[in-house]
């Protein structure tokens, strides 16, 4: 079955300093029974992936030169059986979906970062993956996060200043 | 890496110290030492180590249990020794308090305290290095404040290790002929290994990763840094293993201090220009009362270190050491310390309370938990009193020395009921004290929960 795709270019909205979100709901609230979405944007959606995956579309993202980026949102029962093993334990091995939420708590006192992130993890579903950033080893955060089943990531990244930590939520759990 | 969980008995160490602290401000008020005696005099001794041990030392402790693991990113080594060790340095310090009473005649018994002091004080201790020592050495290589920590920690051993043989032979029991050189004129090694090494070095590793977290500056790993390391560790090594060698051989121990002074103040000349570059390069502009207090503090320190040059030049630097001393106990290590200790109170205490619940439901922030205007004239009284106090011994005054002191205990007491309240989380709003799913922090322990 073919998926009719409606095209989206938000880049222009983007380009002027814009915010497009209002837009592109406006369209998949106007789609068909089985039409699926073409976003083209400046920049890897990443956010609009959880959005939209939530509200049953699945994605297929390939950057299009120049920076750009071309995203088919299909609706699920349209959708191609590209990744079929969302409950496998989480380990070093696996690959973790992009993240769903990104923050930068370098500029925050501490413990706000903690907070910050325990807050997200709340509010996130289990295999979501939350990225953020921060200006040290967030010690005292990884034992919540196991306690709470939560699996995690995490490195200095090449400036040698900014700790980056992926955490996927329930992972540890699933594992377990 | 698993992160760092709450250090059980911290708190215990905590109040224990902050007690000792206020009862030797109470016998500074009574009278009892110097000035009113030679600093020398046992009672001036007994009041020397109920602040070194009974405050500093048993503060040091409870917070390195907490922060040697964040330093290194390693768990405590064993989360329950601290207790015991606690135990042994409480009772050790006891019997040392009664063997220096004995010593000076205000009691009287037919057994001597000296000899169980050695031997409760040397446990408790080498337990203490037991633990950091095999935290620090499963996390090499370090990095460098946890290498200032292990300086720090090479000191008490040696100052451990001078007290053990000045107590045997003032209780009688050790009597070869190099003992008691060492126990006659050591004392200068046992105080700078004790309130240089340990103490004062190790406040500056851990002043190094504290003031760059809480003030959002950046961590400074550089050549000053270095530099402070190397150079203080020299001037330390000098001192101390340079002093000992000098009274085995029956050289002047005076030369060795000279040269470990000149190497002292160039490392204290480097750290005190990286602490003014971490205020300076801060991100967080208005900073909270700890960092202030531990500015006046670090300031104190500078000031102690000024004098100490000018009595020096002046050729009275014997005349006044006990001002000296008094200074860098009150003035810059213990100012240090309790500025220190109000923050990591308030956040131990955040942690362990509302850690398990947050983002679940609303919860109160760390600066919910203290009252910074209150505990602020508290620390303004303390700083002006050891001013006036350190002044009163300058000038030889007792009588004004005693209200210095007394305004110290007063103000002391203050601080400890702000730090009190905190525990106890008085100080946050009714509503917002025990959301669902927690419970009240006990006061000299952590519940640590399993993870």
């Amino acid at each position: 079955m073919a998926t009719q795709f409606i095209d989206v270019d938000v880049r222009p909205t983007l380009r002027a300093g814009g915010e497009p979100f209002g837009a592109i709901m406006a369209a998949v609230a106007n789609l068909q029974p089985g039409q699926g979405l073409r976003l083209l944007a400046t920049f890897e959606p990443v956010p609009l992936f959880h959005v939209l995956g939530s509200k049953g579309f699945s994605h297929e993202a390939k950057e299009i030169g120049g920076g750009d980026w071309e995203v088919l949102f299909s609706p699920a029962a349209a959708a191609a059986p590209v990744d079929t093993a969302p409950a496998k334990p989480a380990s070093d091995t696996d690959t973790w979906p992009s993240p769903v939420q990104e923050m930068d708590n370098r500029d925050l006192d501490p413990p706000e970062p903690m907070v910050r992130i325990l807050a997200a993890t709340e509010a996130m579903a289990n295999g979501d993956v939350l990225s953020a950033l921060l200006c040290r080893e967030p010690m005292f955060l990884l034992p919540e996060l196991a306690k709470r089943g939560h699996a995690w990531r995490g490195g200095f990244e090449p400036d040698g200043k900014t700790y980056k930590i992926l955490i996927r939520i329930g992972a540890a759990k699933d594992a377990a | 890496m698993v992160g760092v969980a709450l250090s059980r008995w911290t708190m215990s160490y905590f109040a224990t110290a902050v007690l000792a602290l206020i009862a030797a401000e109470g016998l500074m008020l009574a009278g009892v030492g110097y000035p009113h005696a030679a600093i020398a005099a046992p009672e001036s001794l007994l009041l020397v180590h109920l602040v070194a041990i009974g405050w500093l030392s048993l503060l040091m402790c409870g917070a390195l249990f907490q922060f040697v693991p964040v330093l290194v990113n390693r768990p405590l080594y064993s989360n329950t020794l601290p207790l015991p060790t606690l135990i042994l340095l409480v009772t050790g310090l006891a019997a040392l308090l009664l063997g220096f009473a004995q010593l000076g005649g205000t009691i009287q018994t037919p057994f001597g305290f000296f000899p169980a002091a050695a031997i409760l004080l040397g446990a408790g201790f080498v337990l203490v290095l037991w633990n950091l020592g095999r935290t620090l050495w499963a996390a090499r290589p370090l990095p460098l404040p946890a290498r200032f920590v292990v300086v720090g920690l090479c000191s008490l051993a040696a100052t451990v290790f001078l007290g053990i043989i000045f107590a045997l032979v003032l209780g009688g029991v050790a009597t070869k002929p190099h003992l008691l050189d060492v126990t006659a004129l050591g004392l200068p090694i046992h105080v700078i290994a004790g309130l240089g090494g340990w103490l004062t070095f190790t406040a500056f590793g851990v002043s190094y990763r504290l003031l760059a977290m809480f003030m959002l500056a950046p961590e400074l790993e550089g050549r000053t840094t270095h530099g402070a390391f190397y150079i203080g560790t020299a001037a330390l090594t000098v001192a101390i293993i340079g002093g000992m060698a000098a009274i085995c051989t029956s050289a002047n121990v005076i030369w060795p201090i000279a040269a470990a002074a000149g190497l002292g103040l160039l490392a204290l000349a480097l750290y005190g220009g990286d602490i003014q570059h971490l205020y300076r390069a801060r991100k967080r502009r208005v900073i909270e009362l700890n960092s202030r207090m531990a500015g006046v503090a670090l300031a104190n320190l500078a000031a102690t270190v000024v004098l100490g040059i000018g009595l020096l030049l002046a050729g009275r630097f014997n005349d006044y050491v006990g001002v000296i001393v008094f200074l860098v106990a009150f003035a810059w290590l213990s100012g240090f310390g309790l500025a220190k200790l109000y923050k990591i109170v308030a956040f131990l205490t955040w942690l362990e309370c509302y850690g398990p619940v947050l983002g679940k439901t609303a919860t109160p922030r760390v600066q919910d938990l203290v009252a910074e205007p209150r505990a602020q004239k508290w620390f303004a009284l303390y700083f002006v009193a050891v001013w006036i106090a350190a002044i009163a011994l300058l000038v030889t005054m007792p009588s004004l020395f005693r209200l210095g002191t007394g305004a110290m205990l007063l103000a002391t007491v203050g601080i400890g009921v702000q730090l009190m309240r905190t525990r106890r989380l008085a100080n946050v709003a009714p509503a917002l004290r025990l959301p669902k799913g927690t419970r009240p922090p006990h006061l000299l322990h952590s519940s640590v929960q399993p993870s």
